[in-house]
């Protein structure tokens, strides 16, 4: 079967506008979690892993109608968009599909205009709430796609469009797909998740002992993936593999992860299966990481259940740009991809301890010592829809 | 690969779990209509149910129903959406709204988010495998249904449900009202015939089909495929219908009748009239919305009659829409969502 390769990425989060951006952040090692600026939210005691545009900004630089009716969903799902576009030298939209993940959609807005909706008020936005509307919008920015497709499965929604896409080139359904997600930061959401107590107060300490929640964060990413022959036909000049990928039910329970994390090492076995390497071939682990106390115990039970006791270094970026949920599979694909290709490995920001039932010790400083030929990064969301894929160097 | 549709089960504004639509058809006049419940106590324990908003106790009803007698591995569940649990979303939204956001119960923000229909599902049906949602507008279900069929394709699954659930709230209801979803008067059969005004009348669906490699007594079609589309010209619908007839080993003239979601909706109903003609001049047409009514969800059931017909070897008169009743062997499934995603598949007996 002709191998998948990536040939354009784009990025938009806390760290930065843009993959040098975020490199560079990484680099610093540096949390780009602070105080929120654009949210109109009463929980400012809570930090966020904020995008630093505001709407109008992000307007302007895309060159939109002032006017426009579009949320900060799509907005930042369409700068990095054209990231990706740009990268990848596509110009032609023939057999091309796009596959956006997002939960939150318009809800920015709706919970602006809700009850004013019912006033016959701001009613163009009613229209612009559903998950698939703004994917409409992103994707119209590039020609005349084939087809485009919204997933949404809460915080693995970025990662599932990724393996979308990529069985819609295998089964040749497509030559090339735009995929990843974009979710903006939510009133909405982040009541949500206060309501469930898995907001720390404090920058999120991911796989620490004394872990306390999660920050929540915003962005978008995306991928362009190709068939290698195609890719190379067109003159692409690929960037890396996506080897394997998986994706399994934890079937547990809505909103926690079952102790052995089942779902989880289903979905990182069914990735290394279908990559067709072995565990040990795994050089670094950009792990979910939320920071709460129960994904971190459980994805760290799963790492060991599929690694043993030969875990690969492995971190969590979470303290870098807050949980970006529904992008989060994307802006860690790219974050992925960035450590394969400079062979640098991302520090786990916030570390003091292990969490004593596993004793995992996580990458606490910026490796650039290591040779990286296979990632994996772990996307795992509310109802146990875990999914994880595997990037790999063209040549090894 | 051939893909049969085993069974399917439904819940709409038609009785629910059985198939008396196709006989005693329910024909609704009016603007909203919710769904027909069935008797939930059989499919979920009261006190899970009292934890669940409507919407997840219609998805594990339908799933749980379409597996009845069923007892080998499923291997996927893959669920489209267009709004989720939007019940259960107002909910949280409208306290927080109302009340601050200070002390905000959990219990409907865990139910708001779309996947809680498919991983529910998984959760009672114990099923670790391949699980998926997709929330695009109208084409939420082909989206799915086009994942599960991808999923047999590669060789990775040898059976799925696949579900499309959706439900409307009357504060919903409204918000699409204000956007000119719905006809300002009453709904009538007889507009469902060159539509004059804009507007559809909403129901609710909530359909689960299991979907396997062996072909049973019970089956009640095949699969041959599907094709999705974005803004497709005729010609990239009639390349889409080559390749379903090549992948079904049949030509142009075998396809029977050609289903067709016609709402009642002028420039929708326009689009279906405009494409299905001048593709199949003489084909006879079935049309299901009439029965169904409109929601993200509704072009599950398109598959659902057409699936239907084919097992029953009829069409039935209060489904033809336009042509001659004939004993259907191979109907194409036609849906498109504001004339920008489009979907046609290929279903054979």
């Amino acid at each position: 079967m002709s191998r998948i390769v990536v040939t354009g990425m784009g990025i938009v989060c806390s760290m930065g506008c843009g993959t040098d951006q975020v490199f560079s952040a990484l680099q610093a090692g540096v949390p780009c979690v602070g105080t929120v600026r654009h949210l109109q939210t009463s929980h400012t005691e809570l930090p966020v892993g904020e995008v630093a545009m505001s709407n109008e900004e992000m307007i302007l630089m895309l060159d939109l109608p002032s006017d426009m009716v579009i949320t900060r969903t799509p907005l930042l799902g369409m700068v990095a968009f054209q990231q990706a576009i740009k990268q990848a030298g596509l110009t032609d939209a023939t057999r091309t599909v796009f596959v956006n993940g997002t939960t939150v959609g318009g809800m920015e807005k709706s919970e602006q205009y809700y009850l004013e909706f019912f006033e016959g008020k701001h009613t163009e936005y009613i229209g612009a709430h559903d998950c698939g509307a703004g994917t409409e919008q992103i994707g119209r920015l590039f020609g005349h796609l084939d087809s485009m497709l919204t997933i949404s499965t809460a915080c693995s929604s970025a990662t599932n469009s990724i393996i979308v896409g990529a069985n819609m080139i295998r089964s040749g359904r497509a030559k090339a797909a735009i995929v990843g997600g974009t979710e903006s930061l939510s009133k909405f959401h982040l009541n949500g998740f206060n309501s469930l107590m898995i907001l720390d107060g404090a920058p999120c300490k991911p796989f620490d002992r004394d872990r306390n929640g999660l920050n929540l964060g915003e962005g978008a990413a995306y991928l362009v993936i190709e068939e290698e022959e195609s890719a190379l036909e067109r003159g692409a000049r690929p960037i890396c593999l996506l080897s394997g990928y998986g994706n399994a039910c934890d079937a547990f329970h809505q909103t926690a992860t079952s102790p052995e994390g089942e779902g989880a090492y289903l979905a990182m076995t069914g990735a290394l299966k279908q990559a067709g390497i072995a565990p040990s071939d795994i050089d670094y682990i950009n792990a979910h990481g939320t920071g709460t106390g129960n994904n971190d115990q459980c994805e760290s039970v799963a790492i060991k259940r599929v690694f043993g006791s030969d875990v690969p270094c492995f971190s969590s970026t979470k303290a870098f740009t807050g949980h970006t949920t529904s992008a989060a599979g994307s802006v860690e694909a790219v974050i992925s991809i960035l450590s394969l290709m400079n062979n640098y490995i991302p520090a786990n920001l916030n570390f003091s301890n292990p969490i004593e039932e596993t004793g995992l010790l996580p990458v606490t400083k910026g490796r650039n010592d290591v040779r990286l030929n296979h990632v994996m990064s772990n996307s795992f969301g509310f109802g146990g829809n875990d999914s994880s894929c595997i990037f790999s160097k063209l040549k090894i | 690969m051939a893909v049969y549709i085993q069974s399917a089960a439904q819940i709409s504004i038609q009785s629910p779990l059985c198939d008396d639509w196709f006989t005693n058809p329910i024909l609704r006049e009016g603007r909203y209509f919710r769904c027909e419940e069935p008797d939930f106590k059989q499919f979920v324990d009261p006190m899970s149910a009292r934890r669940m908003g409507r919407l997840l106790k219609r998805a594990l009803a339908s799933a749980k129903s379409a597996l009845v007698g069923y007892d080998a591995p499923l291997d996927a569940i893959v669920t489209g959406t267009g709004l989720g649990c939007i019940e259960t979303t107002e909910k949280f939204l409208l306290a927080m709204l109302k009340e601050g956001e200070q002390a905000l119960p959990p219990s409907h923000f865990m139910q708001s988010t779309h996947n809680t229909i498919g991983s529910l599902v998984a959760q009672h049906l114990k099923c670790h495998g391949y699980n998926n949602t997709f929330t695009h507008r109208g084409a939420s279900f082909d989206c799915a249904l086009q994942d599960a069929l991808m999923q047999f394709d590669l060789g990775n699954i040898s059976s799925a449900l696949v579900c499309a659930n959706d439900e409307m709230t009357e504060l919903y209801f409204q918000l699409f009202d204000q956007i000119g979803y719905w006809k300002r008067e009453e709904v009538k059969a007889e507009m469902f015939h060159n539509a004059q005004t804009e507007g559809s009348f909403a129901g609710e669906v909530s359909a689960t089909f299991l979907l396997g490699k062996e072909k049973t007594n019970n089956t009640l079609c095949r699969l041959d495929g599907q094709v999705l589309m974005y803004e497709p010209g005729e010609a990239r619908v009639r390349e889409a219908i080559d390749q379903l007839l090549k992948q079904g080993g049949i030509g142009w003239s075998d396809i029977d009748a050609v289903v067709c979601g016609y709402n009642a909706a002028k420039s929708n109903d326009e689009v279906y009239g405009r494409m299905v003609n001048s593709l199949f001049p003489d084909v006879a047409q079935i049309y299901y919305k009439h029965l169904f009514g409109e929601s993200f969800a509704a072009s599950a059931m398109g598959y659902y009659v057409a699936a239907v017909c084919l097992k029953r070897g009829e069409i039935p008169a209060h489904l033809l829409f336009k042509g001659q009743p004939v004993t259907p062997k191979h109907i194409l499934v036609y849906n498109h969502f504001q004339n920008k995603d489009h979907s046609v598949a290929l279903l054979s007996c």
